[in-house]
């Protein structure tokens, strides 16, 4: 609970810097505040959870891990952040305050256990999100991502509530335990009200994930906005997505697998190949990361289909080792786009020979996307496949690895323009923030290939 | 006691009736004004009402953003204090802890609302 305090208080104190001019303290305030975050996280891990404020939150196992990779992701992003806000307007203190707030509502997301938090947690985070699309005021691409999020965004805040209106009147409680024990003890008699609102959930959930057939908006959004803001859309703003998802189902609708795991299923096929289909067809590789980040939603949801006691793992692995090769492969655009100007494949085109190490690190989290092994998304992949072939559902690992396939095509060619077509370019200057968390993401990558140990026993 | 909890299909009769009254009064009222009201089309029947003051322009004019902003802002405070009537209301039962809680609320608030003076968005010009 404390770390959600310090991180609402950390948003209204960087917002009171900005009032006050104090531009250069943001940056140091904002990391020097999550890194205090992550650590009230590490006092309480092992501790006994129980649910807090009435039962509002519970900072279990669950929770602590996926807030600490949601607050270490934001602090990668806020690396980049250094001089990318100065040219696009001034107002930089409000922006770093609507990431950290956010952030509390992604914190908010995974560690519910009350519906009415989950409602307001995803609201907190989007509604800041809405704001962050639409940050280029003059220009055109932003304000439609933003008016298209916004919409699409508020259309399925109403399909949630639906939802727990429906639930809270089956079961009388928005408690998860409440919900739990209801759907435990009456096997029988689960009101049809219960059903009708296990699927609206379903629909706002894999709307904020970006799952198909909700997943429309998610290639203008992430192609509109700053790319900065992308990466903590398609990072932070997922993990949450999918940990909530997961908290969800694990906690209250286990018992009632049959009814939903068919219409998962069928969503997560539907994913995979939208995503990766469209995904081949582009010429830019913002949005062939944007479509690559919907057909990853697919194998996200693996875990939910296949659910049981090491879905969490997974889940935290994958997400992990998918945000930090995102975090490398958006953010190393922020750079090719300021030298080139351009979004494109050939943007890339002879990167190799003038910057060695950048293209070393865009390759590695390539490789990693597309789950090539001694990467962490090759382990990631591999905790999918199994926990979905454990419960014998083998057309979906078939399917699945035709589209991993897929991936491996779009990319590499990502690999293929920085390597073998020649060009005569200038060296892009990589600033140090950049350097630091290129390296820290492609160490922990490779490291997470090599011995993925260290993060499938956390939870 | 356990039959007054059961609710039958029978017991929803009455919200019925009271849904078909209350959209037939409104169909009918419309139906019958067109059948047997007079018809008189004038100038000023046809334009906009203003109150009985005359029309001036169009209504469709660009006007500041200004009001938008203080509509939103004064929706915050008229939420703070809709929020304070339940608790002023239980304000006993919650003893010292609720008096903490509600500080804490309003002190947040506060900082917001000298947020907002202080980026001028409450200046007229």
């Amino acid at each position: 609970m404390s770390a959600i305090i310090t991180l609402s208080l950390l948003a209204i104190l960087v917002l009171y810097l900005g009032l006050f001019k104090a531009r250069r303290a943001l940056l140091p305030v904002s990391l020097l505040g999550l890194v205090a975050t992550v650590v009230l996280y590490g006092v309480q891990w092992g501790k006994t959870a129980e649910p807090l404020y009435s039962g509002m939150v519970l900072f279990d196992h669950f929770a602590v891990v996926f807030s600490v990779v949601c607050v270490i992701l934001t602090i990668l992003v806020l690396l980049l952040s250094k001089d990318y806000f100065d040219k696009s307007s001034p107002h930089v203190a409000e922006y770093y305050a609507l990431l950290l707030f956010s952030l509390t509502g992604a914190v908010l997301v995974v560690s519910f256990h009350n519906l009415a938090m989950l409602f307001i947690g995803i609201e907190i985070m989007s509604v800041a999100l809405y704001i962050l699309a639409g940050i280029r005021k003059k220009d055109f691409a932003s304000n439609e991502a933003a008016l298209k999020y916004f919409l699409m965004g508020a259309y399925s805040t109403g399909f949630l509530l639906f939802g727990i209106a429906l639930l809270y009147g089956a079961s009388g409680s928005f408690d998860l335990a409440a919900i739990k024990e209801y759907v435990v003890s009456n096997p029988q008699g689960i009101s049809p009200l219960f059903y009708a609102g296990i699927l609206l959930l379903i629909v706002s959930l894999a709307f904020k994930l970006g799952a198909a057939p909700f997943h429309f908006w998610t290639p203008d959004v992430y192609d509109g906005s700053p790319i900065l803001i992308t990466i903590f859309m398609a990072t932070v703003v997922k993990t949450a997505a999918i940990a909530g998802f997961l908290r969800l189902f694990y906690f209250c609708f286990i018992p009632l697998q049959d009814f939903w795991v068919p219409v998962l299923l069928v969503m997560t096929i539907i994913t995979l190949f939208v995503g990766n289909l469209t995904a081949i067809v582009q010429q830019s590789v913002k949005r062939m990361l944007a479509y690559s980040s919907i057909s990853h939603a697919g194998y996200l949801l693996f875990a939910i289909v296949a659910i049981g006691a090491t879905s969490a793992n997974s889940v935290l692995f994958y997400v992990t080792a998918y945000s930090l090769s995102t975090i490398i492969g958006f953010g190393s655009l922020i750079l090719v786009k300021r030298a080139t100007g351009s979004e494109h494949f050939e943007a890339f085109n002879g990167l190799a020979k003038k910057n060695p190490y950048l293209s070393l690190a865009i390759a590695i989290a390539m490789l990693s996307l597309a789950g090539i092994p001694l990467t962490a998304g090759f382990v990631g992949k591999f905790m999918m496949f199994s926990g979905v072939l454990a419960d014998y559902q083998v057309l979906l690992v078939v399917l699945a690895v035709i589209n991993a396939a897929m991936g491996i095509f779009y990319y590499f060619r990502v690999i293929v323009a920085m390597y073998f077509k020649p060009l005569d370019r200038d060296a892009i200057v990589v600033s140090g923030p950049y350097r630091v968390v290129f390296f820290l993401a492609a160490l922990i990558t490779l490291l997470l290939g090599v011995y993925p140990a260290w993060l499938t026993g956390l939870i | 006691m356990e039959s007054e909890l059961l609710s039958t299909p029978q017991d929803f009769v009455p919200i019925l009736i009271q849904l078909i009254v209350a959209a037939g009064f409104g169909v009918g009222t419309i139906i019958i004004t067109h059948l047997i009201g007079p018809k008189v089309r004038t100038e000023n029947k046809l334009g906009a009402f203003e109150s009985g003051v005359e029309v001036i322009g169009n209504a469709r004019q660009p006007f500041s953003i200004k009001y938008f902003i203080v509509a939103i802002l004064f929706v915050i405070f008229d939420i703070e204090v809709i929020f304070m009537y339940p608790w002023a209301v239980n304000f006993r039962e919650f003893g010292l802890s609720g008096l903490i809680e509600m500080f804490v609320f309003m002190g947040l608030l506060l900082l917001g609302f000298i947020y907002i003076i202080k980026r001028k968005a409450l200046e007229w010009d």
